[in-house]
């Protein structure tokens, strides 16, 4: 099975059931992508899949032939991925950083489909679980991008 | 005046009588005069198949006792019964039955002593098991299975209702003895079907509805009720007919077979008392097996009627999961944020690993036990050809309130089509607490 991730094109020898997190991770050695519960309730391991953000730990990697798929890796060459980092390192927002590329990833995904979230857009969708707590920070640095993004 | 009372004494004495005798009767075995011999070693094979077909580990096992040794906890409106030891140890198990004693109990629900069996052991259904199956069943249980010392438990139920004679009325009235009779107006694949899900596979113990006397219904193809979907053990069984939204008429039989095989197609994954009967028995039965249990299943007409008009996807309910609108729609943030990352925003879910919501009997049927029991807890472990499952249901009792699952809940049975409909806070708190797999007082398996 071939898959495209960042733009570049992977032969993966791994089975259809399994979790695209494994094959990123363990076939592909892309680690950024993090494992935390397992059962999609974190965020931990969220990927970008055709910009939609999703998480790899329950996504079976044949659901994903033909998709896009982003990873914390690839995500500055994207713009809004860019400021997001760039939001990210002004509101030193990492503690033990585990779960960062996941919020890093949810948080691009809403911008790129929504440039100047509401507030309530933003705690609908910032529902990652940090352990360290940093969700003040997130909130802040979450206000920023929403106030800098292009008004149309 | 004398007379006018006497042929009535007559009758009521004979029909005392009569009761007595069948109240004490002990059926009649055709292997009454059979010999113990050397088993052949295809004989022990076909009996450990049809052990497998039969399911009979389910009940009596517990997960962490030898297997057969009994012990399974079984709720009944009067107290609990617990399966017995059916290993052939001589003390505490069937080991000084004979042929035609065994026979006795699987078919006609008669210990040796003469104590009539609770109807939790399915024989209603495995009365129509063949003579040559029931042979190789119990060759099956003497030489292979291991015996284990371990005593059966008495039942919890009191006097009077600890009385087993009036279960021989029960049989007379509610059972109808005697092996599978082949159909000559259809094919050896539908014959072998029907046997196979009527006697061994007694799939009507949990898909047929249950009278007043927890009776099934109907025990073959004749009544329309027969596996037309029942509620027990906290879950609802689904139709196993032709019913577009609460059966499987919109499954092929290639997908029945799947099902049964791999516990997956592009409709569902097996959860709740369905993954047990996957774990421990559909997935070992032949393919050729399968198929005739598919062929057979799928000749049972639906009943529109009782199933209302068939379910067709609406894509319209995803603009309520949009980040903007989730707060104006009650469930629509909690599916958005615990669900939609596996069962899909648009509800399709990833088949056949993770199955759809969208078009699921669960939430397509009026009865909403499952979609609650397994919000609550989760789904079991599937293990298919001894790989176990990639995912899981976990389990949201922790997480969610019964305000919350309710609402989620409402949200699915209402959202790409379906019709199951609301779900009350209150189903959710009636489920929640005997259901609690930390709760010593855990009452999940009722008469099955």
């Amino acid at each position: 099975m071939e898959l495209r991730i960042n733009r570049e094109t992977y032969s993966v020898q791994s089975e259809g059931d399994t979790p695209l997190l494994w094959v990123i991770r363990d076939e592909l050695g892309l680690t950024g992508t993090k494992y935390g519960c397992g059962i999609a309730q974190c965020g931990a391991c969220s990927v970008l899949v055709d910009g939609v953000v999703t998480r790899s730990c329950v996504t079976p990697v044949d659901s994903v032939e033909g998709s896009e798929i982003t990873t914390i890796e690839a995500i500055e060459a994207d713009e809004t991925g860019r400021r997001v980092v760039e939001a990210w390192v002004a509101h030193q927002v990492p503690q033990c950083g585990y779960c960062q590329s996941g919020q890093v990833m949810a948080a691009t995904a809403l911008l790129r489909e929504s440039p100047n979230p509401s507030e309530e857009e933003i705690a609908a969708v910032m529902v990652n679980l940090c352990r360290c707590g940093t969700y003040n920070a997130i909130k802040a640095a979450m206000a920023d991008l929403a106030d800098g993004g292009e008004r149309g | 005046m004398k007379k006018r009372f006497a042929i009535p004494a007559v009758v009521l004495l004979a029909a005392v009588a009569g009761g007595v005798w069948l109240a004490k009767h002990h059926p009649a075995s055709p292997f009454e005069a059979a010999e113990k011999s050397a088993a052949a070693p295809d004989l022990v094979a076909r009996g450990e198949y049809v052990a497998r077909a039969s399911d009979c580990v389910a009940c009596h096992s517990l997960p962490d006792g030898a297997p057969f040794s009994g012990g399974l906890e079984m709720a009944t409106p009067m107290g609990s019964i617990f399966a017995t030891n059916i290993t052939p140890d001589p003390e505490t198990g069937i080991g000084a039955y004979s042929l035609a004693d065994f026979d006795r109990a699987v078919r006609s629900g008669v210990t040796p002593d003469g104590r009539r069996l609770y109807p939790a052991m399915p024989y209603p259904s495995y009365a129509k098991l063949t003579d040559e199956d029931v042979r190789a069943l119990y060759t099956y249980f003497m030489e292979a299975v291991e015996p284990a010392n371990h005593p059966n438990r008495p039942s919890g139920i009191d006097w009077p209702m600890d009385q087993r004679w009036p279960l021989a009325f029960w049989n007379m009235m509610f059972t109808e003895g005697g092996v599978y009779e082949a159909s000559t107006s259809e094919d050896a694949l539908w014959n072998r079907g029907a046997y196979l899900v009527q006697s061994a596979g007694h799939c009507g113990s949990c898909h047929t509805p249950r009278g007043p006397a927890m009776e099934e219904r109907a025990l073959d193809e004749s009544s329309p009720l027969y596996l037309s979907g029942a509620l027990l053990d906290g879950w609802y069984a689904p139709s196993l007919r032709n019913d577009p939204n609460t059966g499987i008429g919109r499954w092929s039989e290639a997908d029945v077979v799947a099902f049964l095989k791999e516990g997956r197609n592009a409709h569902a994954v097996v959860f709740g008392s369905m993954a047990d009967a996957f774990n421990n028995s559909t997935q070992f039965l032949t393919d050729e097996d399968l198929r005739a249990i598919a062929h057979y299943l799928k000749s049972l007409p639906g009943d529109p009627e009782r199933d209302g008009s068939p379910w067709e996807y609406d894509p319209a309910s995803a603009a309520a999961l949009a980040p903007a609108r989730r707060a104006e729609v009650p469930g629509a943030q909690t599916y958005a944020t615990k669900c939609a990352y596996c069962h899909g925003a648009d509800g399709r879910g990833r088949a056949p690993w993770i199955p759809p919501l969208a078009g699921a009997v669960s939430a397509l049927a009026p009865e909403d036990a499952s979609a609650i029991n397994v919000t609550l807890n989760g789904s079991a472990r599937v293990v298919a050809g001894g790989v176990p499952d990639a995912y899981r249901m976990p389990p949201f009792r922790a997480q969610l309130s019964d305000r919350e699952i309710a609402d989620v809940l409402s949200f699915i049975r209402s959202a790409w089509g379906n019709s199951g409909g609301a779900v009350a806070p209150e189903a959710v708190a009636e489920l929640r607490g005997p259901t609690d797999p930390a709760s010593s007082q855990v009452i999940v398996l009722q008469m099955r």
